[in-house]
């Protein structure tokens, strides 16, 4: 049962990691934008960042999907949305109006402030599902599951 | 005796060979995993560098300052720097990079420094961004450039917000006239929106040097980011002009 769980957590984030990522492909200086809107990263290191998001989102997202090297994929995928509540609560703490970017634009937007903890809350909810995945062994059709598969026989089995 | 060590050397023999295969295998995994994370981060690589060279927003090719008729230039053309701003009257980036760098490169050029061309143009779709770069251009021809810088940092200092309200044509023509125009030879202007086609010019003129967005800020040429915000870039660039 949880590996069917695991698999379901699996398509969930991964498939808000490839429509996030796939969306922010079109425009690479909005993506740059959408981070220095922040104001956390300086110039220098707001435009590698930006240009790096949206190919890692979607590689990680299609690794999640697939199931390959799931708990490492999920690993990132856990580390990028504790840094994506980070950086929501700072802005928020900031008094900030900015759209978050997640699934594109970016960028200042009046009334941003009613949507932090919706935001939040949504990413802390996916981050549980990639913490999930980390924690399982294995989960149900994975491609994992025919890359590693067991040759031999184990001690004691 | 010796059936009892036949039978041992038997078994020791199937768990060598089990612990080879063992071995035999967890390499093979930690190969596998190796070249998928190699291919990941070549795809990932791949994606950043695309990204990288997709990305047009530092490619600029703006007219050197004071060459246009699409803005007004302060300080001396012959400083040994030369800034040129691009903005919308409206976008509050800009608002707050004008608020944050308008006095010190105001005495900048004074002290000779540096030479400023401030070029509004139209890049929001409101009503407000086109009538206040119409009253930019209509100070400019009325009243002269030392005017319209005035009346353009009055517009900033002021700005409104971009969800509104908007201010009407009276507040336009007051802020003129304080910045020291002539009220008879600017409302007209102001009211018709008699500059429309020069906004539209400057807009297009912005947009074949590349600019698509704003504020773009240009140091001798090369469009100026440094800074987390623009509080931080005003700064920034203050530094490098001193």
């Amino acid at each position: 049962m949880k590996e069917w769980l695991g698999l379901a957590a699996r398509l969930l984030t991964g498939g808000v990691w490839i429509y996030a990522g796939a969306v922010k492909l079109a425009d690479p200086y909005a993506s740059v934008l959408a981070v220095r809107a922040y104001e956390l990263l300086p110039g220098s290191v707001a435009e590698p960042v930006g240009y790096l998001l949206p190919p890692l989102e979607v590689v990680i997202g299609l690794a999640l999907v697939a199931g390959l090297l799931t708990r490492g994929a999920a690993a990132v995928s856990a580390l990028l949305f504790v840094a994506f509540i980070v950086g929501i609560a700072s802005v928020w703490a900031r008094g900030m109006e900015i759209d978050c970017g997640c699934f594109g634009g970016g960028g200042y937007d009046p009334d941003a402030a009613s949507d932090y903890p919706w935001e939040i809350a949504r990413d802390a909810a996916l981050l549980l599902a990639s913490l999930f995945v980390v924690w399982l062994p294995r989960t149900r059709l994975a491609l994992d599951n025919l890359l590693f598969r067991r040759t031999t026989p184990t001690e004691g089995s | 005796m010796s059936k009892k060590t036949k039978a041992q050397e038997r078994a020791d023999r199937a768990a060598a060979l089990l612990r080879e295969q063992q071995a035999k295998e967890r390499r093979r995994n930690i190969l596998i995993v190796v070249a998928v994370v190699v291919v990941m981060i070549a795809v990932i690589g791949g994606g950043f560098l695309i990204n990288a060279a997709r990305d047009s927003s530092k490619d600029i090719d703006a007219a050197p300052a004071g060459s246009t008729d699409h803005g007004v230039a302060i300080g001396d053309p012959e400083a040994p720097h030369q800034v040129v701003i691009y903005e919308d009257f409206l976008c509050p980036y800009c608002g707050q990079l004008e608020r944050a760098s308008s006095d010190e490169l105001d005495r900048l050029a004074d002290e000779g420094k540096v030479y400023v061309d401030y070029r509004p143009f139209q890049l929001l779709p409101y009503d407000y961004s086109r009538e206040s770069a119409n009253a930019f251009a209509v100070v400019l021809d009325a009243a002269g450039p030392e005017v319209a810088k005035e009346f353009h940092d009055s517009l900033f200092a002021d700005q409104p917000s971009e969800a509104g309200p908007f201010p009407d044509a009276d507040w336009f023509v007051d802020k003129a006239v304080e910045a020291g125009a002539e009220e008879d030879a600017v409302r007209p202007g102001i009211e018709n929106l008699e500059m429309g086609d020069w906004v539209t010019e400057a807009t297009d003129a912005a947009s074949a040097a590349g600019v698509d967005s704003t504020p773009v800020v240009l140091l001798d040429g090369e469009v100026y980011l440094d800074g987390r915000n623009m509080e931080e870039l005003a700064e920034n660039l203050i530094a490098e002009l001193e």
